[in-house]
């Protein structure tokens, strides 16, 4: 005679390799990575603030290519393959936000230089006529 | 038998000793990743400015050779390597960043400085102008000075219409309109004072007594005003600066029924002009 309780172990024991087996499958893309896609959104948005369309237009491109490709493997149930391409598109906006702001502070030196060159000139041409 | 056997030993093994000894595939992304960081690893700017950056990049190789050694998938490697070369690259647009923020510091106090500078040179050539301005108010008035000595030797009264010297008829022999050699001295001075003040013009102005018609009076009076005309030509003093008239026996300044009255109202007067060159016609 099969007992309550033998029944009870052996579906036990049925569902956790059924679970265990589930979450090997699901190990691979359980879920979409939409907190990167978020993270990764914003830094696009930043490095468009600071004028990244016209500092680094290519790495901007380039960032928001691969966030289209991330979002398309979403599409496509690859979970993981988008995770890591949503993370490349970060790491280009990132640089296409610290390129724009280095070659603005870069332009702001060059303008600061100019214009004390502009002054010094002003200065001796003042002196000269005196 | 035998010797087929080792035949066939030796080829395996010297298959497996090829396949051990050849260097398995590099991964491209990852060697260029590499690269890029040992050079940033050794520009001091970007070990100094920009230094987390730099150690992001590194744990991003670090992973990335790890996951080759370990034989993993290469899709995996070169995502890190990706990661890492572009951290690499944040890492010296960081540096060169806080470099160029630096700098900006570092001008702005200079322009500072300059624009002091440039204060001070402005205010110094104020000072300078400012005197100039002095000292040419100081020769305007000289320049007064020396006309109203040159009006006092020329004998010139200031009237409403201006400076007017009056020349008598000493100058004239009676119903002459040539000069007397006596006139050449007032006309000299006249003409020096034309040729010192080159602005001012004059205007001639012959009268007579009311002997004789009034029509040759008139005549008389501008061949009188002419010859002194001529005499400032023959001095130099373009015509263009001398305008003549005769008036007649018109505006007598004295009695016509005494002699001494009409010596006076025989007369040439000289209107000088004001500096402008401009002379007011005679109305009353």
């Amino acid at each position: 005679m099969i007992s309550l309780s033998s029944i009870v172990k052996k579906m036990a024991s049925y569902g956790l390799i059924l679970s265990s087996l589930c979450l090997t499958i699901s190990c691979a893309s359980s879920k979409p990575p939409t907190e990167q896609v978020a993270r990764t959104e914003a830094a696009i948005n930043q490095a468009n603030q600071v004028g990244a369309q016209d500092y680094a237009p290519l790495q901007l491109r380039n960032a928001r290519k691969k966030l289209t490709q991330a979002k398309s493997l979403i599409q496509h149930k690859k979970y993981d393959e988008a995770k890591r391409m949503a993370e490349r598109a970060k790491v280009d906006a990132e640089l296409a936000e610290e390129t724009s702001l280095s070659k603005k502070a870069q332009d702001a030196v060059k303008q600061l230089k100019e214009s004390i060159k502009i002054l010094k000139q002003e200065i001796q041409e003042k002196q000269q006529n005196q | 038998m035998q010797f087929r056997k080792l035949a066939f030993l030796v080829i395996l093994f010297s298959g497996l000793i090829v396949g051990c000894g050849g260097t398995p595939d590099k991964n491209p992304l990852l060697e260029e990743a590499k690269t890029n960081y040992q050079k940033a690893e050794n520009d001091t700017l970007i070990v100094s400015k920009a230094p987390v950056a730099l150690k992001e990049a590194e744990e991003e190789l670090e992973k990335s050779e790890q996951l080759w050694s370990d034989g993993a998938d290469k899709e995996m490697v070169s995502h890190h390597a990706y990661i890492a070369k572009q951290k690499v690259a944040i890492a010296k647009e960081t540096a060169q960043l806080n470099a160029a923020q630096d700098e900006v510091k570092r001008a702005e106090t200079q322009r500072q400085k300059v624009l002091i500078q440039a204060r001070k040179a402005e205010a110094q050539a104020a000072e300078k102008r400012a005197k100039k301005a002095l000292s040419e108010a100081q020769k305007e008035r000289q320049r007064a000075q020396e006309l109203a000595k040159q009006v006092n030797q020329l004998q010139a009264q200031q009237t409403q219409r201006g400076l007017v010297l009056t020349l008598g008829d000493v100058l004239f022999d009676f119903d002459k309109a040539s000069l007397k050699p006596g006139g050449e001295q007032a006309v000299n001075k006249l003409a020096q004072f034309l040729k010192e003040y080159p602005k001012r013009n004059v205007m001639i102005e012959g009268y007579t007594d009311n002997i004789g018609s009034a029509t040759y009076n008139k005549q008389l009076s501008r061949r009188r005003a002419n010859s002194v005309q001529q005499a400032l030509m023959d001095r130099g003093i373009s015509s263009n600066r001398i305008q003549i008239r005769g008036y007649g026996e018109q505006y007598p300044v004295a009695t016509n029924s005494s002699e001494a009255g009409r010596q006076r109202n025989r007369r040439v007067e000289v209107v000088i002009s004001d500096k402008n060159g401009n002379i007011k016609e005679r109305s009353s």
